[in-house]
């Protein structure tokens, strides 16, 4: 009898944040059916659906989601590679930290926004704006976590490595290096936060004709297609998270011992 | 090897006009080879300290360690002869239980089947069969504490420095890895220094017990331990064992005493 309880007390726990959604969704059908709100304001929930659907049965909805994230995957690419490199850079030389160090503190803070001026005049509307502009303000967060994991290795195992034979340099590769993924990785999902929005964000402002979910956005709201505006917003929504959830996956996979009870 | 301490100190801080703490006072003493050494004394006192003087892994302030062959007299570099068994254990989170144990060997070059078929037989060893490729994150106390032990074997080095390494386990494993270690010591006979603030460990385990001061850390007495090896548990409940025990107790109680002052005027001063 207990046990039947807690069985039933469970499943509604986890389905609460379902219902929660679902209920959300209801009370915003029945809200604008009963009020007649104009569409053009706040369309139903089974309109934004209708119109979804269209786009994906069209294949709209697939070519702009397309080209949105292979822009993501591009910028967050670049700012991976270029982030890590200097970040490891950082935790090896003194000298190249202490030269980093200036421009990370003077750069960080500057919203990377307020560069698409300068890169459209640089660079045009083109791909290699949208690209540079994500990968430039992906590229901070993780090289901060990169050589703040290096830094903070812990020095009990440095001394242990150190104790059993291990040279300079393989302390760094087999010991510093593989102490900092996890802050690596912390570095990464900041990283690809920060790609996504600045893509879309990109492609809203470009003016550009080259497709994308920003783009996609602000050609809906600018005559006013508010279906197709919130049709937008959901694959967008669940790009995201999956993106992220994809990114999580990934982060268990290569290094399992993350999350680990410790070992002190 | 012998372990010759003579007159080590060692000062943490104090640079420019500030006076440091002193950690370890003109410490002296001879460990001598296959010997089992255990050091006790209050927290603080610079136990930990010494031992990583005579491993090479921190600096000494003043005096010298030499670490001598006994029957040539012929003496070797600090470090090369001795490894560490950590308190914290510093296992590679990373690496599995194999990884870990051959780390040594992996760094000083070994091929991969070598060093794999030698660090297999030392996890055997101490019981961890099946567990070569699991990771220390996913053992318990007691079984890390047995990796960390391979890891430190694997050496094949005639010093074996431990620093506290029972302290963290419940009291039913540590006496599991207390009579591991004695049947290691009992087949290798290595040249151990063992610290631990507990009195029965350090009766059971060593040979000799060296009984350190509250900070600045001297050594206050040696009590030599003529128990009989092959040592086993039940020695804790024998007349003499008691007789020890007693005199170090009255041996070690100032001194916890003159320690728990002196971190309670550090409490009030902080």
């Amino acid at each position: 009898m207990k046990n039947g309880r807690t069985g039933i007390g469970r499943i509604a726990a986890a389905s609460l944040p379902v219902l929660t959604i679902v209920g959300f969704i209801a009370i915003w059908e029945l809200m604008v059916r009963a009020r007649g709100i104009a569409p053009i304001y706040l369309p139903a929930p089974s309109s934004i659906a209708v119109y979804l659907w269209r786009m994906v049965a069209d294949g709209t909805m697939a070519y702009h989601l397309g080209v949105t994230l292979a822009r993501i995957f591009a910028g967050f690419a670049l700012a991976a590679v270029a982030g890590i490199a200097l970040g490891l850079l950082m935790g090896m030389s003194r000298t190249i930290a202490r030269v980093a160090d200036v421009w990370i503190a003077a750069l960080y803070p500057l919203p990377k926004i307020s560069l698409i001026p300068l890169l459209i005049i640089w660079l045009g509307t083109g791909e290699a704006y949208k690209i540079v502009i994500s990968a430039v303000t992906a590229f901070f967060p993780i090289v901060i976590s990169t050589y703040a994991g290096i830094r903070q290795s812990d020095r009990g195992l440095v001394k242990a490595a150190k104790d059993l034979g291990a040279s300079p340099q393989q302390i760094q590769f087999k010991v510093v290096i593989p102490a900092a993924i996890p802050s690596i990785f912390a570095g990464l999902q900041l990283g690809m936060g920060v790609t996504i929005i600045l893509v879309v964000a990109a492609e809203m402002i470009g003016g550009s004709s080259q497709g994308g979910m920003g783009y996609l956005l602000i050609m809906a709201g600018q005559v006013m297609e508010t279906e197709k505006v919130f049709a937008s917003l959901v694959v967008l929504a669940v790009m995201g998270a999956v993106i992220i959830k994809l990114q999580q996956w990934t982060d268990r996979k290569l290094a399992p011992w993350v999350g680990l009870r410790d070992d002190h | 090897m012998d372990v010759v301490v003579e007159n080590v100190s060692r000062v943490f801080g104090g640079q420019g006009r500030a006076a440091g703490v002193v950690a370890l006072d003109r410490v002296s003493h001879r460990f001598r080879s296959r010997r089992f050494a255990c050091i006790l004394g209050p927290s603080g006192c610079g136990k930990s300290t010494l031992i990583q003087i005579v491993g090479g892994i921190e600096p000494a302030s003043g005096g010298t360690i030499r670490i001598e062959d006994p029957q040539d007299g012929a003496r070797h570099p600090l470090g090369a002869h001795s490894v560490m068994v950590w308190q914290n254990l510093n296992l590679f989170p990373w690496r599995s239980v194999i990884d870990n144990v051959a780390f040594g060997l992996e760094m000083r070059g070994v091929a991969r089947a070598a060093r794999y078929d030698r660090a297999r037989a030392l996890i055997a060893s101490v019981g961890l069969r099946g567990f070569e490729n699991h990771l220390p994150g996913q053992l318990s106390g007691g079984m890390r504490q047995r990796v960390a032990l391979a890891r430190a074997l694997i050496m094949e080095r005639p010093i074996l420095l431990m620093d506290e390494p029972f302290a963290a386990l419940d009291a039913q494993t540590k006496i599991v890895m207390q009579e591991e270690l004695l049947r290691i010591f009992d087949r290798t006979h290595k040249t151990v220094l063992f610290v631990t603030h507990a009195i029965e460990e350090a009766i059971l385990l060593g040979d000799e017990v060296v009984v350190m001061t509250a900070r600045p850390g001297q050594v206050k007495e040696v009590i030599a331990v003529d128990l009989p090896r092959p040592r086993a548990l039940d020695m804790v409940g024998s007349r003499d064992f008691g007789a020890l025990f007693d005199r170090i107790f009255r041996l070690i109680r100032d001194e916890v005493m003159k320690a728990m002052q002196q971190q309670a005027a550090m409490a009030g001063a902080g």
